[in-house]
């Protein structure tokens, strides 16, 4: 019992003056946050203030140039991580002449499996039930972005970070975006959502940063 | 947290392998573009050099190789193009199989699509230059290699020149040079075996040039398309 507290309390991600440099000029200023599992870090700021290069950083797609990022309690590395994180990123990671369900299927094949739901399941889960053999090219902005977020319950990730996952959805949407990411912490996973508005969170109260360019 | 089915290398170079053909099915008209450019091409030769057969059966070989490769030059600058694009190679990056690898998957489905029509007109093209029949195992064997070569090659080429813009002149340019070598092997085998000599060993010589790239090209492909994206 004393072992499970410990792995527990072993924060999932922890950043130490994190910063990263385009040239000789720092992005964001350098940060400090630490994300244990269950909970939900949103990420503030305005247009150009770094979100997206923040998020870009913790998935590793851009190297670190100061500071530390620990992931549960070692260094970050690309084999322990891959695999645990699933990014959402501006550019959807969909092919417009594949269905949602082919997109879904090559996602999954890449990247694993939860043994529920299925991806006809996780499709209706984001309201995409009749578009599921559509061509991608053949939604609207909206039905492409929910294509995209029917990744997140499919993929057995811990981590989600999500670069503006309230863009282009509508009211139901942003429920739909509350309901995954609520069912998602309860399940033991962590998310870092960023946002340029304000983010009405109803599972509970976020951690909040706040980037200033 | 929920049980796992855990994605194996398999499963991942399976899947890659599957979406490349399928959306190369899906856009096929695209598939054409190629093969036709090279029917077009071998058939101006004999238009402007004339009818001489004696000078078209020495020249076959080689106009119907040089014209494979370039007609292969056309259709690669789009290998990662449409990835970088729409944010695909981000997520194939951040899949916790080898980047290398499914990058390899991807060359290999782009030498399917592209490179394998070719081989299969190839004899035809050089029939109708009237290269004798005794060449024509010769001529496909050397593509057999030479084609996957230069898939390889200019893959990592590619790579480097990712994010740039009107990187298809630039890509021919850093890539002819290397493909010399590729056409004097290839283009002696032919030769050979049209004069009735042993022509095995230039072939021997674009096998061992492919195992090296086939273990090189893929890694130098993903560091490229890594630092393409690190910007």
């Amino acid at each position: 019992m004393e072992a499970m507290t410990a792995v527990c309390a072993t924060p999932l991600l922890q950043a130490r003056q994190l910063t990263f440099h385009r040239g000789d000029e720092p992005v964001f200023a350098p940060l400090d946050f630490v994300l244990h599992t269950g909970e939900l870090l949103l990420i503030e700021g305005d247009n150009g203030s770094g979100k997206t290069t923040l998020l870009r950083v913790l998935a590793g797609l851009l190297h670190v140039s100061a500071g530390t990022l620990h992931w549960r309690g070692a260094p970050w590395q690309r084999d322990a991580v891959a695999g645990d994180l699933v990014f959402l990123g501006h550019q959807l990671g969909q092919k417009l002449d594949l269905s949602p369900r082919e997109n879904l299927a090559f996602a999954t094949g890449l990247h694993g499996q939860r043994a529920e739901p299925s991806i006809t399941d996780a499709l209706m889960r984001v309201g995409l039930s009749g578009y599921e053999d559509e061509p991608v090219r053949r939604l609207s902005a909206g039905q492409k972005k929910r294509a995209a977020l029917a990744r997140l319950p499919l993929l057995p990730a811990t981590l989600w970070l999500l670069d503006e996952p309230y863009a282009n959805l509508d009211r139901h949407g942003i429920a739909l975006v509350d309901r995954l990411l609520e069912s998602h912490l309860t399940g033991g996973g962590a998310a870092l959502v960023s946002s340029h508005s304000t983010v009405n969170f109803h599972g509970g109260e976020p951690q909040r940063i706040r980037l200033h360019g | 947290m929920a049980e796992r089915v855990p994605a194996t290398v398999t499963t991942a170079c399976a899947a890659m392998l599957r979406r490349d053909l399928l959306l190369a099915w899906r856009q096929r008209g695209d598939l054409a573009m190629p093969v036709l450019y090279a029917v077009i091409v071998t058939v101006l030769f004999p238009f402007a050099l004339g009818p001489d057969l004696a000078l078209l059966q020495r020249i076959a070989g080689g106009v119907v190789l040089v014209t494979v490769l370039l007609a292969m030059l056309l259709a690669l600058d789009a290998m990662f193009a449409s990835d970088i694009e729409d944010g695909s190679l981000e997520q194939l990056l951040l899949a916790p199989q080898p980047p290398a690898l499914l990058l390899g998957m991807k060359i290999l489905a782009h030498w399917l699509t592209t490179a394998l029509p070719l081989i299969v007109i190839a004899p035809v093209l050089a029939g109708m230059l009237h290269l004798p029949t005794a060449a024509m195992p010769a001529l496909v064997l050397a593509l057999l290699f030479a084609t996957p070569l230069l898939s390889l090659l200019g893959a990592v080429l590619v790579a480097l020149t990712a994010g740039t813009r009107r990187s298809g002149m630039l890509l021919a340019l850093m890539l002819l040079p290397l493909c010399v070598p590729v056409v004097i092997f290839a283009a002696g085998a032919v030769a050979a075996a049209q004069q009735g000599l042993p022509w095995l060993a230039p072939i021997a010589w674009l096998a061992a040039a492919f195992i090296l790239t086939v273990v090189l090209a893929p890694l130098a492909c993903a560091a490229a398309l890594r630092i393409a994206l690190d910007s």
